[in-house]
């Protein structure tokens, strides 16, 4: 290192520091963010006050922050658990689309089943070709050790284009084809009012079934992470794969397992897509929403605690909503993915600095990590 | 070049040697060494978080010296070299180099002062030829074009100039260790070192490489450089050196000759306590059944090249079986293939009668077998796991850290805090990350992890290696004791005393082979030595 | 009739492979140095909206224009590469996660889209664009004429620089140190190459790559701004990068390859010929990455060739 700076690990990571940072880091990104506003011709100030009203106060607001918010949840979470692994599944997009297939292909053939089983059906649907969809890239990641991020990620655009070949360039199952607008503009085939998911109505505020299910996974893969023997592998491959391998841990099938669930709980975003809000395969809205992409960026922001993911897909699904809600000259559409780069910046950024102290070069010399120095004698 | 600067150099080194002198601070007995001062290190100091590395340590060296620094691991050696070399700042301390007080902000300025250094874990890149590796980093003239054909001709004459033969086409990866060694001279006399500093540079090298190297260090000590050489084995610092610093935690005790000076003696500074050279104490028991059967065993290496060759052997119940060679003479491949770690092409291995299969790490460890791996941190360790997390590394699948379907915390904390209190690790506690803990404590918590699950076979490859002396001792203690109690232990070093202290049969490897298996006692050294380097 | 559909859809090809080549050159020179880039995406979508915005706005001799905006291309790609750099290198942070923060923050629904938005230029036809030279007035050469030598002056500039980096990274001094510092750091500090000036230095290059290739797009390829409008190319770019096994040569034939894959969809539906639904060709150069990687990695694993053995990792010299 010959940068002016110099970075040592700490030991220990005091409390307070562990805490203040992500709110510092946050602020901060609202302070460039502000610039970049009024740099740009708008009012930093009344941007934010906006943004607020439209995603909590507003008539509507909160309901559709949640709206927003829950199938980032999934993909947060398909993120988030992955990545705890070091697998890189980069591919919740493309999982969520397959996912949106099956569960309204599933939607679609089993329309006469009573309500309750085939929401479950649709649940189940969605979260199998999200899983198989996973299985691609981790089949080729654990028998060939082919890079998972750039082939999870090919199959998005994949997935994509298949989705829109089965409404707008061919006579699919999924396509509309009798009423007569369809044949200009090509839709999907609605699904029986059964098939859409319950919410919960309080007055003006509806919390969709999605959420509620999407929390509950969290918890779920929360106690799997911290207290099973499968979460102890993975937290074992994570941090060094030689020594799962050396542990006896069956490596390929955890890879295989991990990435399927992962791309199950992406799936399920698929379902809730089509169950709670949709209703209908419809590739051009999916598409542009690009839940799987923002979904990495939960998982980042959540430092990939599934727990976290439930809060921080509030927060970017406020920030998503009140983007769409304000739309126009004043808050262009690419603000939002912008103001989501500099936040993932700073508290990347900050999570890192919090691990280590920083100091000027010339003051001090870095010294090895109580670990780094083994088997060289760096110091004692 | 050298002759010029023993004239030049003369004059100056003296007017500025003589105040060091008279301040004291100097803790050299004044030698009659042939040329003037090369470097002199005065009180040179380096703190780390909670604990000083160098302590006001001085020594000096003059021109076509062999100065040899002692001690053991961690009394400071190494940083004593990051601060010759600028990789390190010293904290207090004085530099001075052919007379001029120098102060290194990198290891360029080092170099460009004429200071080279040959790592212990040799600075090569791999995939490079020795010629581009040569001039790494080095452009005088300084021009921007490189030609590989150029340069391997101007390597190949600076071969010859030093008498360094290797070729310069070959790529790192094809070479020996000695002849990778043999680069990372050829580089520093390429770049017309003046001071070399050898860091541990007999560890991997056979008995015979290692006289090669000696004779050379004598070469270029007569061309007038100087060669500080870095050890902690007493018989080849009598063998090569003019004098001996000897370090201690941290501090300088004191410079003699080695002329006049004996093993024991040394020995008695080094450790700050008389000691007597003894092994540590081998049982004698007869050997029980065999319990682990190779026979005719072959694998491939990473590179997809055979590295085993039809391996045939077996270890007995309390017995050791050494195994000697140079590093990369399919070492690493055997102790893999026995843990299940790597898949064999031909043979098959038995544990009590019983076939492992192959390439299959679990049924390895289900049938018996402990693994201590040379790589600690990288396979035997998760270093951002804790203590009691990596002691459940390999039990966690069974019912013993469970309740219910639930990992159980409590008891692996109480499973921790036995073996911690056992095996002797020191360590705050169990939730401690292991990556926090030192050497000697990670090796403590991999045997704990290892010797508790009571193992057939322990594979234990390079088990001491850069620990220090009281962890050395304490992990040979623990693999003969382990032997005693009807353990076979497979035991895997480059370190030819460590494999004759500790070994009741010692095997050679040599290409992937076994030249042969000969009981230790009455070994004979050189005749082992031959064979590691294939000539026997 | 079927050889004009060959050559029709190398011309294509071409046009196709550029950007592939450019980002590609870019993201080899920074893996090279040890640095994974993954916001290629993003940093060609910034290249290809300055450069549009500048063509746009500027006033002046095409020639003048264009030049002007190229260079705002290469300027705005090296900042997003900047940010790589300062949380790869510096803070530490993973450069997957990192390079994937710099995608999504300049990509399609981020920075590059409020730029476009800001600046007023979406959705209108480019004034100045890059025509095709007749070079050595050999253009009308049967079909060589048409595939070589009536490029536009990109083409050729991405030839030169081709050259140029084989050059560079195997007949120069700082070529031969950047292999050493992507292989192995520590050997290359020892020996006094600063590690951290050469990852600086190749990210920020290959930041600058991305911008050109993202600018060929508006510039060139079709001289129009929309969202997004480099469509996973980026992402090639860096499959590319590892199929190629981490060389130059290699990696302008596959950015070819991917270019015939990509002109095969609109050259055969311009002629009306359509045997697969039109989204088979679409997803073909995806499809086919897939496949390469995979081809790539089943030799790939056995002998692992290429790599820089440093890649990924970042340096720091107490660990060496």
């Amino acid at each position: 290192m010959t940068g002016p700076l110099h970075i040592e690990r700490r030991l220990d990571t005091p409390k307070w520091l562990k805490v203040a940072v992500p709110f510092a880091s946050i602020l901060l990104a609202a302070i460039i963010v502000a610039i970049l506003l009024a740099a740009t011709g708008h009012n930093p100030f009344s941007t934010y006050h906006q943004m607020y009203s439209a995603s909590v106060t507003a008539d509507g607001a909160l309901t559709s922050t949640f709206v927003y918010a829950t199938p980032m949840l999934f993909t947060g979470l398909c993120a988030a658990f992955a990545f705890r692994m070091r697998t890189w599944n980069i591919g919740g997009e493309g999982q969520l689309y397959m996912g949106a297939v099956g569960a309204s292909a599933v939607g679609l053939v089993l329309g006469d089943w009573p309500r309750p089983l085939l929401i479950i059906a649709m649940v189940i649907g969605g979260a199998l070709a999200g899983m198989l969809w996973a299985c691609i890239p981790a089949l080729l990641r654990a028998y060939l050790r082919t890079n998972e991020i750039l082939t999870s990620l090919m199959l998005n655009y994949v997935a994509g284009f298949f989705m829109y070949y089965l409404i707008y360039d061919s006579s699919s199952y999924w396509r509309d084809l009798t009423t007569p607008g369809a044949s200009v503009f090509p839709t999907g085939k609605t699904l029986v009012a059964n098939a859409s998911w319950p919410g919960i109505t309080i007055g003006t505020f509806t919390l969709p079934m999605g959420f509620i299910l999407g929390v509950g996974l969290a918890v779920g893969l929360l106690v799997l992470i911290r207290s099973t023997r499968y979460g102890f592998e993975m937290r074992v491959m994570g941090d060094s794969p030689q020594a799962a391998n050396y542990s006896g841990i069956r490596t390929k099938r955890k890879i295989l397992s991990v990435m399927a669930i992962s791309g199950g709980v992406a799936g399920i975003a698929g379902s809730s897509q089509i169950g709670d809000f949709g209703h209908v395969l419809d590739p051009r809205g999916l598409q542009q929403a690009q839940y799987g992409y923002t979904g990495i960026v939960v998982a980042a922001l959540a430092l990939y605690n599934p727990l976290a993911v439930v809060l921080v897909s509030l927060l970017i699904g406020g920030l998503t909503s009140a983007g769409f809600a304000l739309e126009g000259p004043s808050f262009p559409t690419g603000l939002v993915g912008t103001m989501e780069g500099i936040i993932l910046f700073t508290v990347l950024g900050g999570e890192i600095l919090a691990r280590y102290r920083i100091g000027l070069r010339h003051r001090a010399v870095t010294p090895a990590s109580a670990g780094a120095n083994f088997g060289t004698e760096v110091a004692p | 070049m050298t002759d010029s600067a023993l004239d030049a150099g003369g004059d100056q080194a003296a007017q500025v040697a003589g105040p060091h002198q008279a301040s004291g601070s100097s803790a050299s007995a004044p030698g009659a060494m042939p040329g003037a001062l090369a470097v002199q290190a005065v009180d040179m100091t380096k703190r780390f978080p909670g604990v000083v590395a160098n302590d006001h340590v001085s020594f000096e060296a003059a021109e076509g010296e062999v100065h040899a620094l002692l001690g053991e691991n961690g009394a400071g050696k190494t940083t004593l070299c990051n601060l010759l070399m600028g990789l390190y700042r010293p904290d207090e301390g004085k530099l001075s180099i052919s007379g001029r007080a120098v102060r290194f902000h990198s290891p360029k300025d080092a170099q460009d002062a004429g200071i080279f250094m040959v790592h212990q874990h040799l600075r090569l890149v791999d995939s490079m030829t020795v010629a581009e590796n040569v001039v790494l980093g080095w452009s005088k003239p300084r021009r921007l074009r490189f030609s590989p054909r150029k340069v391997e001709k101007a390597v190949a004459e600076a071969a010859e100039r030093f008498q360094m033969p290797v070729d310069p086409k070959a790529r790192i990866w094809q070479l020996s260790l000695g002849e990778r060694q043999r680069v990372e001279i050829l580089k520093a006399l390429y770049r017309g070192a003046k001071i070399l500093i050898l860091d541990e540079p007999t560890t991997v090298l056979t008995p015979q490489e290692a006289e090669q190297l000696f004779s050379s260090v004598r070469d270029m000590a007569a061309d007038g450089r100087t060669v500080i050489f870095i050890s902690h084995k007493l018989p080849e610092v009598l063998a090569v050196a003019d004098r001996v610093t000897i370090l201690r935690q941290g501090r300088s005790i004191t410079t003699v000759p080695t002329a006049g000076t004996d093993a024991e003696h040394l020995a008695g500074l080094m450790v700050g306590r008389e000691v007597s050279l003894e092994a540590t104490a081998k049982g004698s028991e007869e050997p029980g059944p065999v319990v682990l059967e190779l026979a005719g065993v072959s694998a491939r290496g990473d590179l997809g090249t055979e590295a085993l060759k039809t391996v045939t052997f077996d270890v007995r119940a309390g017995e050791i079986l050494g195994i000697a060679g140079v590093a990369g003479n399919g070492q690493r491949e055997l102790a893999e293939v026995i843990t299940g770690l790597r898949g064999t092409t031909a043979g098959e291995i038995r544990i009590g009668g019983t076939r492992l299969p192959m390439g299959d790490p679990r049924a390895a460890i289900d049938l018996g077998i402990a693994y201590v791996p040379e790589d600690r941190m990288g396979t035997g360790i998760s270093p951002n796991l804790s203590i009691a997390e990596n002691l459940m590394l390999k039990s966690y699948r069974g019912k013993t850290m469970r309740s219910g379907p639930v990992l159980s915390n409590r008891k692996a904390n109480a499973n921790a805090r036995e073996m911690i209190k056992r095996f002797d690790v020191r360590a705050p506690g169990p939730r401690t990350l292991v990556r926090q803990l030192s050497g000697g404590n990670i090796q403590k918590v991999l045997l704990a992890r290892e010797l508790s699950s009571e193992p057939r076979v322990v594979v234990a490859a390079s088990p001491t290696r850069g620990l220090d002396v009281g962890a050395t001792q304490y992990v040979r203690q623990v693999l003969v004791e382990t032997a005693q109690h009807g353990v076979a232990v497979l035991m895997v070093s480059e370190d030819l005393d460590e494999i004759f202290e500790l070994s009741d049969r010692i095997a050679v490897f040599y290409n992937g082979k076994v030249v042969g298996i000969v009981p230790a006692a009455g070994a004979n050294r050189q005749q082992i030595g031959l064979m590691m380097a294939g000539a026997a | 009739m079927n050889s004009n559909i060959v050559i029709a859809v190398l011309v294509s090809a071409i046009g196709f492979g550029t950007p592939l080549v450019l980002a590609g050159l870019g993201e080899l020179l920074a893996e090279r140095s040890g640095v994974l880039n993954l916001g290629v995406e993003g940093m060609m979508l910034m290249g290809a909206v300055t450069a549009f915005f500048v063509s746009q706005k500027t006033h002046g001799p095409t020639a003048l224009v264009l030049l002007l905006a190229v260079l705002a291309s290469m300027v705005a790609g090296s900042a997003m590469a900047l940010i790589h750099a300062v949380l790869s290198i510096t803070i530490r942070v993973n450069q997957i996660v990192s390079g994937l923060a710099v995608t999504i923050f300049a990509g399609i629904i981020g920075l590059s889209s409020y730029l476009g938005q800001v600046w007023n230029i979406g959705g209108v036809a480019g004034h100045h664009q890059f025509n095709g030279i007749d070079l050595f007035g050999l253009q009308n050469l049967p079909i060589v004429g048409p595939i070589i030598f009536s490029e536009d002056a990109f083409v050729y500039a991405s030839w030169v620089l081709v050259l140029a980096v084989l050059y560079y990274l195997y007949r120069t001094r700082p070529g031969l140190y950047l292999r050493a510092v992507g292989e192995n750091p520590a050997a290359a500090d020892a020996m006094g190459i600063n590690v951290t000036a050469y990852r600086y230095v190749h990210t920020l290059i290959g930041g600058a790559l991305a911008g050109l290739g993202g600018a060929y797009f508006t510039l060139a390829l079709a001289p129009i701004w929309t969202d997004g409008l480099t469509a996973g190319f980026g992402w090639i770019a860096i499959a590319l990068v590892i199929f190629a096994f981490w060389r130059p040569d290699l990696l302008v034939l596959g950015a070819y390859l991917f270019g015939i894959f990509s002109a095969l969809g609109p050259t055969l539906e311009t002629r009306g010929i359509t045997v697969l639904p039109s989204e088979f060709y679409s997803a073909l150069p995806f499809l086919m990455t897939v496949i390469a990687l995979a081809a790539a990695s089943t030799s790939w694993a056995n002998r692992r060739v290429g790599t820089p053995a440093s890649l990924g990792i970042p340096y720091t010299r107490e660990e060496g």
